[in-house]
């Protein structure tokens, strides 16, 4: 297929709104984070993408195929757009259960593949066990698990988040995000997504559009963009891992975490029992750089790595170190990448102290 | 033994109205509820009307339209073969206008309930509107709708003045349960109109609880 997967070019006013949207992009990123402050026109850029509001001007094409274009009066029904949309509010169908929920989208496959459809989907994101429920009883966080699997039952040509974890707590939400990362991966389904949270960013999306004031002012690779941002958007990036408990200490002092691609972190005494997975957070400020091996450390851990990336952003830079397959934000003063040399390409060594972990059990909480 | 041809009459007339209201009333109430467009108030003012005018005002307005004098009533009559007036066809249309407000106004309110996004979320998902409107919006009014149907119908049931005027009351073929009720205590027949009051006031009471019971019922949904 030639051009760009997604190719926008939209100018919309809102309805009693002084503000004016003018925006147009070309996608081919499999995701991509639009950001910016609240009001900014992010969810208008996705309101209109998916059809819901009709845009000015402009036009919106997927795969090649126009969905809008204003001078050839093109306006593809939503029915016909294939747009999977997921909402900060869940909007699920509360007369229906679960499963019907799913399969709703899928009204019109033969029986057999429905079932299977929907089983899959379900199992992908966690809510197989939920099937028979009544929307009404589930969590906030299960609820949007259920949207999630609805969405992208009918396989969309591209999935649109609407801040979808806007409205969870703080567990809930790192156990979300993490199941739109694996999903979305998992079924290929290339994905815009709004937020106005720098952590979702980094975590979730390869490119990253800033909009404000309904304008594109910025785009690039999410920390690079975040940077040029100034300190304070990069603040509560954290490092985010998806881990399982290996096992824990005979006295029962501290537990050992295996990381994707093989990296082990201590940790401080976890009530996970063994093989289970579990979500370990670990701000980018608690981990020192040393370019040598140091003997007799009290920090209990000491990761070898490679610098991937050096973003500076004034006094402050961000540091991005590769352990694997597994890349780590670490927070240095500028001065330090001068005292020890820090650009890409250099080894180096992390020192991450137990207590600097901080470990919530994955499994527990989905429930 | 009291005559029971009245009950009888006045079920199937109001059964039949409930029907008509019902197969009018919901797409206006859906159109009054999901589309803007000029005069939209006005016509929705128009359909309140049977509410606020008295029934034998109705009755007549029903009257001059459909009777052979009228030009819709003799265009009904060469045309389709269908007299309303004196007929007991003619009390289903004229119950049914008096009750029709009775439907709208909850079937209204019910769809304007239903939040569009969910519609949204359902075209997006791939479904056309017909398909939209039978798996969410309605299933999601449907305690409105029941409730303005029950309320319809037992408005048709007990209606007098259009129905009187529309009907003309005549025995054994537009006299009603009301209107037989009137006519049984006229002539001092104290049994007849007790066996009427009490059939139609237990079927008006029982439409009352079911009413009340899906209304409740959505209230703590």
């Amino acid at each position: 297929m030639s051009g760009p997967l997604l190719d926008v070019n939209l100018q919309w006013t809102p309805p009693g709104s002084s503000l004016t949207l003018d925006v147009a992009f070309q996608l081919d990123a499999q995701a991509a984070i639009l950001f910016g402050s609240s009001g900014a026109g992010k969810s208008s850029i996705l309101r209109l993408i998916a059809g819901l509001e009709r845009p000015r001007s402009g036009h919106v094409r997927l795969n090649g195929d126009t969905l809008f274009e204003s001078s050839r009066h093109i306006n593809e029904p939503l029915r016909r757009r294939r747009i999977g949309l997921i909402f900060q509010d869940d909007l699920l169908f509360p007369h229906l259960s679960v499963a019907a929920n799913i399969q709703y989208g899928l009204k019109t496959w033969p029986r057999v593949e429905r079932e299977k459809r929907t089983a899959e989907v379900a199992d992908l994101c966690g809510v197989g066990h939920l099937m028979g429920r009544d929307p009404a009883t589930l969590s906030g966080g299960e609820r949007q698990r259920v949207g999630l699997a609805r969405a992208l039952a009918p396989r969309p040509r591209l999935l649109l988040c609407d801040e979808p974890v806007s409205a969870l707590d703080l567990a809930a939400r790192d156990l979300l995000i993490d199941r739109i990362s694996a999903v979305q991966r998992a079924e290929g389904i290339p994905m815009l997504y709004v937020t106005h949270s720098p952590v979702e960013s980094v975590t979730l999306g390869s490119w990253l559009f800033r909009i404000d004031a309904g304008q594109i002012v910025d785009q690039g690779p999410p920390l690079d963009v975040l940077a040029r941002g100034g300190k304070v958007e990069l603040t509560g990036v954290d490092n985010r891992f998806t881990a399982v408990v290996e096992s824990h200490d005979e006295h029962g002092r501290e537990s050992t975490l295996h990381l994707n691609g093989g990296t082990r972190l201590v940790v401080p005494k976890q009530n996970t029992p063994s093989g289970q997975p579990v979500i370990v957070r670990i701000r980018a400020d608690d981990i020192l750089l040393a370019r040598g091996m140091i003997e007799g450390l009290s920090a209990r851990n000491v990761l070898p790595g490679v610098v991937d990336r050096v973003i500076v952003h004034g006094a402050e830079a961000e540091v991005l170190v590769k352990t694997g397959e597994i890349r780590w934000i670490v927070s240095v003063v500028t001065p330090a990448l001068e005292t020890l040399g820090l650009c890409a390409g250099v080894s180096v060594h992390m020192i991450v102290k137990a207590r600097s972990c901080h470990v919530t059990a994955a499994a527990s909480q989905e429930i | 033994m009291p005559d029971l041809t009245p009950f009888w009459l006045s079920l199937r007339v109001a059964s039949l109205a409930t029907a008509v209201i019902v197969a009018v009333g919901l797409p206006l109430a859906l159109v009054l509820a999901r589309t803007r467009f000029p005069g939209r108030g006005l016509i929705a003012g128009f359909l309140l009307l049977p509410l606020v005018l008295p029934p034998t005002v109705l009755g007549y307005a029903l009257l001059e339209l459909l009777s052979r004098r009228a030009p819709f009533g003799l265009w009904l009559e060469q045309n389709l073969g269908i007299t309303l007036v004196f007929h007991w066809t003619g009390a289903v249309i004229a119950s049914g206008v008096a009750a029709f407000p009775m439907f709208l106004v909850p079937a209204r309110a019910a769809f304007e309930d239903v939040d569009p996004a969910l519609e949204n979320a359902a075209r997006l998902l791939g479904r056309g509107e017909w398909s939209v409107l039978l798996s969410v919006t309605i299933p999601l009014a449907w305690r409105g709708l029941i409730a303005g149907a029950v309320l319809s119908f037992a408005r048709a049931l007990g209606d007098f003045g259009a129905t009187k005027m529309v009907g003309g009351g005549i025995p054994g073929a537009t006299q009603t349960a009301a209107l037989a009720i009137y006519d049984a205590v006229q002539v001092d027949d104290n049994r007849q109109a007790l066996a009427l009051t009490s059939l139609v006031a237990t079927v008006s009471i029982l439409a009352l609880i079911v009413a009340q019971r899906s209304t409740v019922r959505k209230a703590r949904a």
